[in-house]
């Protein structure tokens, strides 16, 4: 009961509102972002910001619903992988619960955790939905790996390591800038304005 | 970026008139049967004698096939010659050249994952063709989905054209004060932040209003609410659905089977 109050308290109107705009955020500067060229995706930087000021269970349904609308609207593609979406939520927001999202040092910590988390859930799926091999470029990696005798399952995941921090660690430092542009009584109005102030 | 925000096309069809959720039960169970189901060819079977026709039936034949292709056919090319030449265990060889050799496995293997994410994205794309994703949405939360998750996802879909509109503003806004977006890696990082900005921050302050729009409407009040909007099911659909169901659960059932044999 007190995990299911504590959720609760988490999913205050302020968030069911903040969610649509987080997921808005998460499409349409993944959009600029592929625009623009830049070898990173950072299609989860709303997915960070819930995570950081509502708590893991916001922003792991961030992240889920993220994919699910991105599935909806762009390229049903999307789908099968809202799994790393939910985890980037989750792993970011207990992140933040302990502390580590107050200096822009710790929030490195947490890119690099949300990273791990990340990497390691899209493995499974990389493996057993797409014979692990995407359309992206990083699959040229992978297909060296293979190619120099290693397993399915240890080149896609050393893939994923290799190619995941950059863009959680930039993704993480950009949801914290943007938190430190907001001003405290509109953070305050959010369940855990604890997490990011000193 | 996409003209229309969704893939639904609005026409008059017996598919466009069917019940969201039966739609969406078809779309699971055909997934379920071409990952489960028997057979190296089962996928495509589904794909031409079920998701074809009814997409034919569904008037909607040629922006299907053209959006799938568009979606799927970088992805197969790509699948096809990677798997081919460096699938592991590959070992009768088709040909080789140079370093490389292509595998009858690795071609066999990348038949098979490709023809399931054809079943499993065309079957989606069948569902959101004919389907709004608002009239899904409040078909589910009618059936017992929080409400507070079909708000979610309603207001997402007004959300992100009226940000999108936004961001193509603040582009036009800033490349005409001289902000460069082409160039090379640096120039373009930098010209993130000028974009992202402003576009965050003036979608942010939005938030706090709405929320208390919608709390003196009284949203979250937990009473039952009615719908405006009435959403037609028979009696036949429920049990397609419920035929459906027990299909899947075969298909897995048939594969625990296998799998312990």
């Amino acid at each position: 009961m007190k995990l299911i109050n504590s959720i609760k308290r988490d999913f205050n109107t302020m968030t069911l509102v903040m969610i649509p705009v987080a997921i808005a955020i998460n499409v349409v500067i993944g959009q600029i972002v592929a625009l623009l060229k830049l070898p990173v995706y950072l299609d989860s930087i709303g997915t960070v910001l819930v995570a950081a000021i509502c708590g893991p269970w916001a922003g792991a349904l961030t992240g889920t619903l993220s994919n699910i609308i991105w599935g909806l609207l762009v390229d049903p593609n999307a789908l099968p992988w809202f799994p790393v979406a939910l985890f980037i939520g989750f792993v970011a927001g207990w992140c933040a619960v302990a502390g580590l999202f107050r200096t822009w040092w710790k929030v490195i910590i947490t890119g690099i955790l949300v990273a791990l988390a990340a990497a390691t859930v899209s493995t499974p799926i990389q493996v057993y939905l797409y014979g692990g091999i995407t359309a992206s470029g990083s699959s040229f990696i992978t297909a060296f790996l293979l190619q120099t005798g290693r397993d399915l399952i240890t080149a896609v995941l050393s893939t994923n390591f290799l190619v995941e921090p950059i863009d959680k660690i930039a993704t993480c430092l950009l949801a914290f800038a943007i938190i430190k542009g907001l001003s405290t009584r509109y953070l305050a109005r959010f369940p855990r304005p604890e997490n990011i102030t000193m | 970026m996409p003209d229309r925000l969704s893939f639904f096309i609005p026409r008059e069809s017996r598919v466009h008139s069917l019940n969201p959720l039966t739609k969406l039960a078809l779309a699971f169970s055909l997934i379920i049967l071409a990952f489960f189901g028997p057979g190296l060819f089962l996928p495509v079977a589904l794909y031409f004698f079920v998701l074809v026709p009814l997409s034919l039936l569904g008037k909607v034949g040629k922006e299907f096939l053209q959006t799938s292709f568009r979606l799927l056919l970088p992805l197969f090319a790509f699948l096809f010659v990677m798997q081919s030449l460096f699938y592991p265990g590959g070992e009768t060889v088709i040909f080789s050249f140079w370093i490389f050799s292509a595998t009858s496995e690795g071609v066999v293997f990348a038949f098979r994952t490709a023809t399931r994410i054809l079943v499993m994205v065309s079957s989606f794309l069948l569902l959101l063709l004919t389907t709004h994703p608002s009239t899904l949405m409040n078909d589910l939360s009618r059936r017992g989905v929080p409400a507070s998750l079909s708000y979610i996802i309603t207001s997402t879909l007004q959300i992100i054209p009226q940000m999108q509109a936004r961001a193509v503003t603040i582009q036009d806004a800033q490349r005409s004060r001289g902000l460069d977006t082409g160039g090379n890696l640096i120039n373009r990082i930098r010209s993130l932040l000028p974009l992202v900005g402003p576009l965050v921050f003036s979608s942010l302050v939005d938030v706090e209003e709405r929320a208390i729009a919608i709390e003196a409407r009284a949203f979250t009040l937990p009473v039952k609410k009615t719908s405006l909007i009435d959403i037609p099911d028979s009696r036949g659909e429920a049990v397609l659905r419920w035929v459906m169901a027990a299909l899947s659960l075969m298909t897995i059932g048939y594969r625990i089977w296998l799998s312990l044999n």
